[in-house]
């Protein structure tokens, strides 16, 4: 017996929505098996990953406070995906966002006022578009493949970062740890669940969500960029233009990249330091993926990347996991979703024996 | 030949199946040996299918090839040319950095030394009087000698069957003439050729008999010395080319839109380049241009609808305003909308609703956006109006586009345009594809739409839909637009010959000198 894939007249609805779903069981039952192999008990290594987080309410502030980013950035990045505009390279902009903002903190270090953060949060998102505005500016022009360029220029940003802490911007009271001064108290982001950890991150990232949901539902704008990316002749014929659609979606990705970076630097980490790029810029693709390039689905999707990242350090420290499972999980999530995409356009087919000869 | 020798091949009811399409349909011919065999049809007949069967690059849902008396199947192009069968495609594969012996020496399935290759190829190009130089890099040469080392390559294989995929499309008319010698050396020592083409000077001057395709359907076999290039034209453009009887000359108005001396370069290797292309619409008139697909229709649609721009804003007006620098949407709010020859991925977006799908064209002139935000009542509205007056059968303005059949969604989309009265309307292929009863509303919503005082441009392989709808048409061929004539007491056989391509050949592109092509014809 054979099977083929045959295509789909039309996508399937279910289909769309079952795919990710499954992604994330098979996830886990894949991630069990190989744990097990590798000497771990992998069911114990799942359930603390995937449903300690959620089970233990202590670290529900920690969801929130992971969530925030991944979701801003994969609400820019699905934009941009929708579009068929591959910016990679998130994590260079929110590293190039994080370090304007931080030029702004150290520049009026010795001022207060409200207007502090939001001129900080300005500075983030041009940070970011300025970094993804390279990419931009040479695939429009030259035609240069826009996934080459914002993945290495993630690398120029740590570069940067790195130079910039160890030299320029190291505080002179850190006793020589790279890192910047402490920003003011005007420069943190307020707490906005008293108690708690849960920063004003959380709600912007909601906010922004629910502004993508209707940019791209209820805009030309958002017309614009799916029908560019689902059918470019026709984007051609409606006289909405490919190079603007590029510029706009890899800006967008840019700035919501840049201005999460803000949200970190003023937030969890109140000055610059080595450590600041945490990934998130790369786990924001899963989390775009795994929302099905939907705002709505990005939120959702978002809790359950956090999820993985505390459950991951959760697991560290109760079974002594390696830190690298989490990225292993993640991989295998990214896979699966890619992978069981080719159900929404294609269906499987037993082939009888006899209706072929040969399809070698 | 002698008469009991059996056919070089026949083929028995090849069929070939695409989604949606036939490809092939129980085709059925022979070939004999040293036999050049023409196989005609318009682009999307079916000949390149049948013969990538033929040569193993695909294979047959149903029927039976038969090669020199045996039963005969390949499943790829090496066991192809192992049985003596050699191709030259109509695009080349080759190295431009390096030399023609190089090329030639990759595409040998046998070890050779290049020594040996060296002078068996010499020994070829002698016996067929080719020219090439062995060692010249390939980036140097021009494209008859680059079809040159494809023949070569073809002929060292000493095939018993030689395809060649329109081989004169990209030749000058010496070129030409120099392959026809080649070919006819070929033939009378026994080589039998099979020459796909749509010429029909070049095949009334070389074939001894023709195998018309239409619609991947054998409609028709003859010996083309004894046919006109008129009957070769009616078997292959479809049906017989009848005079139709029209109504007392419209007066028309003012004219609305002017194409004046417009030229575009190709936009990629397989496109065709516009040249020189002028004329003129008037009010109330339907403007035909005839012509055998890929001659620059999709070109001409999309420098006329601003998907590509014309190098002079003058180059194109619409009733005394310069629009040839003007986008697609600013050339729809002057008042020109346009309807591409494809209607899944281009004219409409098949994964969007209907209602996402007016958008895509009419937003401007039926104020379906306001301040950046997409109007949902209004858009709907607009859809529901559209499947209502032109009868869509749809589910409603949510369906997906992709749910319509064919004629739906074509009726959807000239809806669409229509709908929006523009000054000048131009539509490639109206009812390309769809079923009769589509054809007849679409045909009477233009000429309703003409008569309310619109110009409209028409584009289309159909030449009956042209000489039912069009008081004036004229030929694209090869990027050049010939004379326009008035449809009224208009000559078949000059729109045939036309379409044909005798005006290309011999570059002449003044109707009036028809009659001299027709003798000019007669006597190849």
């Amino acid at each position: 017996m054979q099977f083929r894939l045959e295509k789909r007249a039309e996508i399937s609805r279910s289909m769309l929505y079952f795919t990710p779903v499954a992604a994330v069981l098979l996830t886990m039952i894949m991630g069990a098996i190989i744990f097990t192999i590798l000497g771990f008990n992998g069911a114990v290594a799942v359930r603390e990953i995937f449903l300690t987080p959620l089970t233990n309410s202590l670290k529900w502030q920690d969801l929130a406070v992971k969530s925030a980013p991944l979701i801003i950035i994969a609400v820019g990045l699905s934009i941009g995906f929708r579009a068929n505009v591959w910016n990679i390279g998130a994590e260079g902009q929110y590293i190039a966002g994080g370090l304007a903002a931080t030029g702004v903190a150290l520049i009026t270090h010795q001022m207060s006022g409200w207007w502090l953060l939001p001129l900080m949060g300005v500075a983030g998102i041009l940070g970011g578009m300025a970094w993804v505005a390279v990419p931009a500016f040479l695939r429009v022009k030259l035609n240069v493949n826009e996934i080459l360029t914002t993945l290495m220029l993630t690398y120029v940003a740590v570069q940067l970062l790195n130079f910039l802490v160890f030299g320029p911007w190291k505080s002179p009271t850190s006793f020589g740890q790279p890192q910047t001064v402490l920003f003011n108290n005007d420069q943190i982001l307020p707490y906005i669940i008293p108690g708690t950890i849960v920063q004003a991150g959380a709600p912007i990232a909601i906010f922004i969500a629910i502004f993508a949901w209707v940019l791209m539902s209820k805009s030309i704008f958002g017309f614009q960029i799916r029908t560019v990316g689902t059918a470019p002749n026709a984007a051609r014929y409606g006289g909405f233009s490919a190079n603007q659609t590029i510029w706009f979606s890899l800006l967008i990705g840019g700035g919501l990249a840049g201005f999460a970076g803000m949200l970190e630097v003023a937030g969890p980490f109140n000055r610059m330091v080595p450590q600041f790029p945490t990934n998130y810029g790369f786990t924001a693709i899963i989390v775009a993926f795994l929302g099905r390039l939907h705002p709505v689905g990005v939120m959702v999707a978002g809790i359950v990347l956090a999820i993985s990242f505390v459950g991951g350090e959760i697991a560290q420290t109760t079974i002594g996991l390696p830190n690298a499972a989490v990225g292993l999980f993640q991989a295998l999530m990214l896979f699966l979703i890619l992978a069981g995409d080719i159900l929404v356009r294609y269906r499987i087919k037993r082939v009888g024996q006899k209706s072929e000869v040969s399809s070698s | 030949m002698p008469d009991n020798a059996p056919n070089r091949l026949e083929l028995n009811g090849i069929t070939k199946q695409f989604p949606g399409v036939l490809a092939n349909d129980t085709v059925s011919f022979n070939i004999a040996p040293g036999e050049i065999h023409a196989l005609l049809g318009e682009n999307g007949a079916g000949k390149s299918t049948l013969v990538k069967m033929i040569y193993g690059i695909m294979k047959s849902d149903a029927g039976s090839m038969v090669w020199d008396g045996e039963p005969f199947e390949v499943s790829n192009p090496k066991e192809a040319r192992a049985k003596g069968i050699g191709m030259v495609f109509q695009h080349f594969s080759l190295f431009e950095a390096l030399t023609v012996l190089e090329n030639i020496a990759l595409g040998m399935d046998g070890s050779l030394s290049l020594k040996e290759l060296e002078t068996k190829v010499v020994e070829v190009m002698q016996a067929y009087g080719l020219t090439l130089q062995p060692d010249r890099m390939v980036s140097s040469l021009s494209v008859g000698e680059r079809q040159r080392i494809e023949i070569v390559r073809a002929l060292l294989l000493n095939p018993k069957l030689l395809i060649m995929d329109e081989p004169t499309s990209v030749l000058t008319p010496q070129e030409v003439k120099q392959l026809f010698t080649t070919l006819r050396q070929l033939a009378s020592e026994g080589c039998s050729i099979l020459y796909i083409s749509h010429k029909l000077n070049e095949i009334k001057e070389l074939c001894h008999n023709a195998t018309i395709l239409r619609g991947g359907k054998v409609v028709g076999e003859c010996n083309p010395a004894e046919e006109t290039s008129k009957s070769m034209a009616e078997m292959m453009i479809g049906g017989s080319l009848k005079e139709i009887s029209k109504g007392e000359t419209n007066i028309f108005g003012d004219v609305l839109l002017n194409v004046g001396s417009l030229s575009l370069a190709k936009s990629h290797d397989f496109g065709t380049a516009l040249k020189d292309i002028s004329f003129e619409v008037r009010q109330g008139e339907i403007f035909g241009v005839a012509g055998v697909a890929g001659n620059g229709q999709n070109e001409l649609l999309a420098v006329l609808s601003g998907e590509a721009l014309a190098k002079g804003e003058d180059d194109i007006i619409l009733h005394g305003k310069s629009i040839g620098h003007f986008g697609p949407n600013h050339r729809r709010k002057v008042g020109l909308c346009c309807v591409p020859e494809e209607r899944n991925g281009h004219a409409a977006v098949s994964d969007f609703s209907l209602s996402d799908n007016a958008i895509l064209t009419a937003r401007h002139r039926k104020n379906l956006v306001k301040t950046g935000m997409i109007l949902n009542g209004p858009s709907v509205a607009y859809a529901d109006e559209i499947i209502k007056k032109f009868g869509v059968m749809a589910t409603g303005s949510r369906a997906n586009a992709g749910s319509l059949s064919g004629g739906n969604l074509q009726k959807f989309i000239m809806g669409r345009e229509i709908l929006q009265v523009p000054e000048v309307l131009v539509v490639s292929q109206p009812t390309w594809g769809v079923d009769a009863g589509a054809a007849a509303f679409i045909h009477q919503a233009l000429v309703d739409m003409a008569q309310a005082g619109s110009a409209i441009v028409v584009i289309s392989q159909d030449l009956d839909e042209l000489l039912a709808l069009c008081e004036t048409i004229s030929v694209i061929n090869e990027g050049t637009l010939s004379k326009a004539m008035e449809v009224k007491g208009i000559s078949i056989d000059e729109v045939g010959l036309l379409m044909g391509g005798v005006h290309g050949a011999n570059n002449v592109d003044q109707a009036n000198d028809i009659d001299k092509e027709v003798s000019n014809a007669v006597q190849a």
